[in-house]
């Protein structure tokens, strides 16, 4: 949150996990599932003096499973939302961008043209 | 009349909750084996489902974040998940029986065997899920459903001893044929039945779709003290009528043609016609329901696109669901099996479930972070507090009774 000069504690279990996303023109995307942070190595010791990691990265995926039962899916599995594009932190999290540029959404754009674009009237407005 | 439409939301969500086609059953079972003893429990179950209802509503409005998105936040991924298969799977049985419930009012009402009548059912369900607007399918079922009011008509109709029925009412005694486990079942069925989980998930997504904001938040109180209260009266009502002209003969109730020779032997043919349309308005309302709860509770626990305020093609994942719901419960009522039966049970299990989505939303109602100055007031939390225990103890009270009762055989 290095943009704003007013800084915000965000606890990241609080405000971020299970957190619903909304795109910019607030169509639901994702629950956030995971958060990506940078600069820590895995199992090593941190230095004293190392510079406090940040968040990269949102995180979603088949996780569900895996929080019951113990055990993590394959990073490959979990999608990204780059931690650029979001705008706010509220009680939903804000992206800056539009849902269907982002790979996440694939599962919906391809039950969207495969399935439910195919069923006549899918197109249409909700009068 | 804009007034009055605006309060279909309220009405057909109560509809859904009170007088589907399990509850008609059930109400008159109840009303035939215990006449008016367990009317005590509507009251109390009419309040909590008033207190839960517009609590979510008013999350609903001011948030704009519907009941199953912040089960997910509040509870987390894991008793969320527990949360989501009970609900979903609750409310999966009584879709499938509610389209059932369409075939069997339809049978009454044709003399066509439900079979045949449950893939035109099922098909109309989609058709109206798909592509009729929110606004005219609740008010539609709604106000049609509100046709069962002769229920309440045939009650006067029957001359009943009103102090006989008073008596029972104000001073309820387990039957000496019935045991007290058995009084204590149907008290958690009745109880269940009031405040089943789909009502607050239809209603509060409801809200979503119309679009309320904090400024409707007089209209949500006015929707949940209508519609809940006068769902609470019909199915007394349906009990009364049962207590009256089974009760002294002993007569057990087991289907839903029993129900309508209820209204018949009071009011006629004409009764009867009203009792038919309303039975089909309320089973097909609680259908759509149970329908939209389902693509509902899925979209927002997994953070999908949801809502018919959208193109279908832009909530498409919530659309399949409803779909494959919707096959799945025509696929259940083709094993022969009873809907009846099924909702009976659902509504047992959803007393169960209960406390896993009642918790989250007296939580975040009195969230400023959600509600701004719109938190919970003294009173509200009072009650809400009050209710919490009394959900709990139904909630774990509900299997050792159904075990001992033998599911109120």
């Amino acid at each position: 949150m290095t943009r704003r000069k007013r800084t915000i504690l965000i606890d990241a279990e609080l405000h971020l996990l299970d957190r619903q996303v909304l795109d910019v023109d607030e169509v639901p995307i994702i629950v956030v599932s995971e958060v990506e942070l940078s600069d820590i190595e895995f199992d090593k010791p941190i230095p004293p003096n190392a510079s406090a990691p940040t968040i990269t990265a949102l995180l979603s995926g088949p996780v569900l499973v895996t929080r019951i039962f113990g055990g993590k899916p394959p990073r490959s599995r979990l999608h990204t939302i780059d931690w650029k594009v979001v705008s706010k932190i509220g009680i939903v999290i804000s992206l800056r961008v539009k849902g269907s540029t982002l790979d996440v959404t694939w599962g919906e754009r391809w039950i969207s043209e495969h399935v439910i674009q195919r069923i006549p009237g899918g197109k249409n407005d909700p009068h | 009349m804009k007034k009055i439409l605006g309060l279909a939301l309220g009405i057909l969500t109560a509809i859904g909750g009170f007088v589907d086609i399990g509850d008609m059953v059930t109400n008159a079972v109840v009303g035939s084996r215990f006449g008016l003893a367990l009317a005590w429990v509507v009251p109390i179950g009419v309040i909590g489902i008033c207190v839960f209802a517009q609590m979510s509503g008013r999350v609903a409005a001011v948030s704009g974040r519907a009941t199953f998105e912040i089960i997910r936040e509040r509870l987390g991924a894991r008793a969320g998940i527990a949360n989501l298969a009970a609900s979903f799977l609750i409310n999966l049985l009584t879709l499938a029986a509610e389209i059932g419930g369409v075939a069997l009012a339809l049978q009454l009402a044709s003399s066509i065997a439900p079979a045949l009548w449950i893939p035109v059912a099922g098909f109309a369900v989609w058709l109206v899920v798909w592509r009729v607007k929110f606004s005219i399918l609740e008010n539609v079922t709604g106000m049609v459903g509100l046709t069962l009011i002769v229920f309440a008509v045939a009650v006067f109709l029957l001359h009943p001893n009103w102090s006989d029925l008073l008596t029972q009412t104000l001073h309820p005694r387990v039957p000496r044929s019935e045991a007290p486990a058995t009084y204590w079942y149907y008290a958690i069925g009745l109880f269940g039945a009031a405040m089943t989980p789909y009502e607050v998930f239809f209603f509060s997504s409801g809200a979503v779709e119309e679009k309320w904001s904090a400024k409707d938040l007089g209209q949500s109180r006015v929707n949940v003290l209508v519609g809940f209260p006068l769902g609470g009266a019909l199915s007394i009502a349906i009990a009364a009528c049962a207590a009256i002209v089974l009760l002294p003969g002993g007569i057990k109730v087991t289907s839903l043609s029993q129900v309508v020779m209820l209204v018949a032997s009071a009011g006629g043919k004409l009764a009867v016609a009203f009792v038919l349309v309303g039975i089909v308005a309320a089973t097909f309302g609680a259908a759509l329901e149970t329908t939209l709860s389902s693509g509902y509770t899925l979209a927002q626990f997994l953070g999908w696109s949801w809502g018919k305020f959208r193109r279908p093609a832009e909530a498409a994942r919530f659309h399949l669901t409803m779909i494959v719901c919707l096959i799945i419960g025509m696929g259940v009522l083709a094993t022969g099996v009873d809907p009846i039966a099924v909702t009976e049970f659902s509504v047992v299990f959803s007393a169960i479930a209960l406390p896993l989505t009642y918790l989250p939303i007296l939580i975040v109602a009195n969230d400023p972070q959600y509600m701004g100055k719109y938190v919970n007031g003294r009173i509200t939390n009072g009650f809400g507090v009050i209710y919490l225990v009394i959900i709990l103890v139904a909630s774990i009270a509900a299997i050792p009774l159904m075990i001992i009762s033998g599911a109120g055989a």
